[in-house]
């Protein structure tokens, strides 16, 4: 069912797993760090001049490019050692965190940031999305010592 | 060799031998040093994809690298912080590896690239001077592409050192494992021997 961590191509270079790790690390950099100025934006720190829907917009491309380094070298790394990714507890966690978060991004986070609602609600998904993102932050990292 | 001694010395204490002796301090310490290099990282982006004029072009510069710097400031702590703690721990592990070496040379650069462009690009002035002509000068987009190449080293560099596997014999801190490897069952191994160390 998986593919067999010895036949997989990404094995025979030393190089291409740390590779992929800088480009999984600066993606999440674009993609959390983008997805965090909209966030404080909705806690009323930082961009305030700027309206919150305007924001987002703008900053809309540069987080789906995050997103897609993330989605790209991931499953690549995953590929490496399935079988240790699989049955690897954090990185389980981690995983039904990054679809909640992606779930939660493209729609109440999306919904929230294009209407000015109430002021605690905007709070409450700031603080949700933060919440989860770090999360999963802390699922990676957690992969390598459980 | 006083910087050695040091190192030696810093991890020995009751405090950073605790901080590595945890199963999970340690990756606590190293999590929340990735989730500030995010923050940090989302700022900088930003900043110097403003000043590429290829980001938030419908806000002055002026007001995007003003409002950012706050939350900037606040990332840098959170990294700095938690570099430091890690550092810390296996500080005679770090003296010996060669991407830690790296690293600090490049954040040498980053303080040279302070220096040169902070007055002159990053300030107040200058963002607002930008934003009078309507005109970013090349030396504010060469500051922002330096910028985001030391950046980047830096995360090449910070994720090389837990490849390069300590000289055990050399190493005298107890308890804690050596730095972690990305990599699962390959590594695993070698962090285990070193653990029973």
């Amino acid at each position: 069912m998986f593919l067999a961590a010895a036949a997989n191509p990404l094995n025979a270079s030393e190089l291409v797993f740390p590779t992929l790790e800088v480009i999984h690390i600066v993606g999440f950099a674009v993609l959390v760090g983008t997805i965090a100025i909209v966030d404080f934006r909705l806690l009323g720190i930082g961009m305030r001049r700027q309206k919150v829907a305007e924001l987002a917009s703008d900053l809309a491309p540069w987080t789906l490019i995050g997103l897609t380094m993330v989605l790209l070298s991931g499953p690549l790394m995953f590929s490496s050692d399935p079988d240790m990714y699989y049955l690897n507890r954090a990185f389980q966690v981690k995983m039904v965190l990054l679809l909640l978060a992606i779930i939660f991004q493209y729609t109440v986070h999306r919904s929230a940031t294009k209407s000015e609602g109430p002021p605690l609600r905007q709070k409450l998904v700031a603080c949700v999305s933060m919440t989860l993102w770090v999360g999963i932050i802390f699922g990676g990292i957690f992969i390598a010592f459980i | 060799m006083w910087l050695l001694s040091f190192a030696q010395w810093v991890q020995s204490t009751d405090f950073f031998t605790a901080l590595r002796s945890s199963w999970y301090v340690y990756p606590i310490v190293m999590a929340t040093h990735l989730a500030g290099i995010a923050l940090f990282g989302g700022m900088v982006l930003a900043t110097d994809l403003r000043l590429l004029g290829v980001a938030l072009r419908r806000r002055p510069v002026a007001d995007v690298v003003g409002q950012l710097r706050p939350l900037k400031h606040l990332g840098l702590t959170i990294v700095v912080t938690c570099g430091l703690l890690m550092l810390g721990s296996k500080a005679e592990e770090y003296y010996y590896n060669a991407f830690f070496r790296m690293k600090m040379a490049v954040l040498a650069l980053i303080v040279v690239h302070a220096l040169v462009f902070r007055g002159n690009v990053y300030s107040r002035g200058s963002v607002v001077e930008f934003d009078r002509t309507g005109r970013i000068p090349g030396r504010a987009k060469l500051a922002a592409c330096l910028s985001l190449v030391l950046w980047i080293s830096m995360v090449v560099a910070g994720r090389g050192i837990g490849y390069i596997e300590p000289p055990l014999n050399k190493i005298h801190a107890r308890g804690g494992r050596p730095l972690p490897h990305g990599r699962g069952s390959l590594t695993r191994g070698a962090a285990q021997v070193a653990a029973e160390f």
